[in-house]
């Protein structure tokens, strides 16, 4: 047992391949102990692949995983108790009551604390006594983060947990897991396509593209960090050389627009030294903005 | 320039405002947070000595995460704004108020600042830059008027 790790989870050169076309490819990962990290993508770029290699649901290829110190493909059960995880898809058994499902989850944990479990199901306003076939979309989507967190695990691992849910729901259900990480200092792992969630929830943030982690850094970071600039340039000049971290660039007619992660002075010192500019300019952008100049950058110089 | 009125309304038009953060702005939410305690702070919401809420209560309050609160009452320590007593939590400094309004002060300047570089940049005279800061005072002015009356 190595329970010191800093890292709650640690990979390198994670890699999956179905047939030979890799899903996940040489991914180096690395969460400290504490850390809510916001993993993002675009639909297929490998997030899920990943999150089922951690749970030991998929075999690797070849690298290594380890969640809490252990190896992920062992599934050990003393680790399995120690995590919580909400799937894509919810797999709650729909003829149980809500009650009965919470009793058969509590059986699973010895460390299932029945006053969390209570607070939630008040702070959800779930019912007991309801089937959950008859449960609406998002009451399902927050028993299943109930039943993945009243055994008070160490690491919180959710797929896409907000997709779907409208905007009330959601804001419950991140105010759930909030409380999780204000309690104790628990580490999260989510990956979703609202960015907005994203920000508010993570402290650093990943982004994968066609299997591979393109970006892994803090999330102030990678916001004030990247800016977008427009240069009007003079007549008949066009673009060659970009500045040191440009991830995307479009010219049309005068305008040069170029997105450029690690902005600093220099940037700027590069661009007016280089080329005749009659204007430039220098906006900041919001996370949504930084995701798709990033992702459409990649795929425009492949 | 359009960036430079955004940044002088939320000062000037802003009151203390709201508690809430705009997630998809591209101000950083720990420099939101920072912001908003700066402007409670010098408008007397927390006066020098009181306790400002806790990492927990301000994370569950904006559906944040914690260290990203920390991170905005880090910054708020480095200013002199506030001080952490072992185990109690932040209180204001006794110069808090005044470092707070210093504060805003200056991001008044550095967006002014910003403003003159792109009347510079555009290769704009002097007194014309001048009449665009006249035209926005006016400009802002009129809508603050408007926006307290629809309000009363």
């Amino acid at each position: 047992m190595n329970d010191s790790t800093p890292f709650a989870v640690e990979t390198a050169g994670l890699t999956k391949l179905y047939g030979d076309k890799a899903a996940v490819e040489d991914l180096c990962l690395q969460i400290p102990v504490g850390s809510t990290f916001g993993f993002i993508g675009p639909n297929g770029a490998g997030k899920s692949t990943t999150i089922k290699m951690l749970m030991g649901m998929v075999r690797r290829s070849s690298g290594t995983a380890m969640v809490l110190g252990h190896d992920a493909a062992n599934r050990a059960e003393a680790v399995k108790h120690r995590v919580g995880y909400v799937p894509e898809l919810h797999y709650i058994y729909r003829w149980m009551r809500v009650g009965e499902a919470v009793a058969f989850c509590r059986a699973l944990y010895p460390t299932w604390n029945d006053g969390v479990c209570r607070e939630l199901i008040n702070l959800f306003d779930l019912d007991v006594n309801k089937k959950v076939k008859h449960l609406s979309k998002g009451m399902v989507a927050k028993l299943a983060l109930l039943l993945a967190i009243a055994h008070e695990p160490e690491l919180l691992i959710l797929d896409e947990p907000t997709s779907g849910l409208d905007p009330l729901i959601r804001e419950e259900f991140l105010d759930g897991v909030l409380r999780t990480i204000c309690e104790r200092s628990q580490t999260v792992l989510f990956s979703s396509h609202t960015l907005s969630d994203v920000q508010r929830l993570a402290d650093t943030v990943g982004i994968i593209n066609e299997g591979r982690l393109i970006s892994h850094c803090s999330t102030d970071e990678l916001i004030t960090g990247t800016k977008r600039i427009r240069a009007v340039l003079h007549d008949g000049c066009t673009p060659g050389e970009s500045p040191d971290g440009t991830v995307w660039q479009r010219f049309q007619r005068r305008e040069w627009l170029l997105t450029v992660r690690g902005f600093s002075q220099n940037t700027l010192a590069f661009l007016k030294e280089k080329y005749p500019v009659d204007n430039i300019e220098v906006m900041d952008l919001g996370l949504e903005d930084v995701f798709k100049d990033v992702i459409r950058g990649r795929r425009a110089s492949a | 320039m359009l960036y430079c009125i955004s940044v002088l309304a939320q000062y000037i038009i802003a009151g203390v405002g709201d508690v809430s953060v705009d997630p998809s702005s591209p101000v950083p939410i720990f420099r939101q947070i920072a912001g908003y305690v700066r402007r409670a702070v010098a408008a007397g919401v927390y006066r020098p000595g009181e306790m400002i809420p806790s990492l927990r209560a301000m994370a569950l309050e904006l559906t944040v995460n914690p260290n990203t609160v920390q991170r905005a009452y880090e910054e708020l320590e480095r200013e002199g704004l506030i001080h952490a007593r072992k185990g109690r939590g932040m209180f204001v400094t006794t110069h808090g108020a005044t470092f707070a309004r210093d504060k805003s002060e200056e991001a008044v300047l550095a967006a002014f600042e910003q403003g003159i570089l792109a009347g510079q940049d555009a290769n704009m005279p002097g007194e014309r830059i001048r009449a665009c800061f006249e035209q926005a005072w006016k400009h802002t002015r009129l809508e603050t008027k408007t926006d307290r009356t629809r309000q009363t």
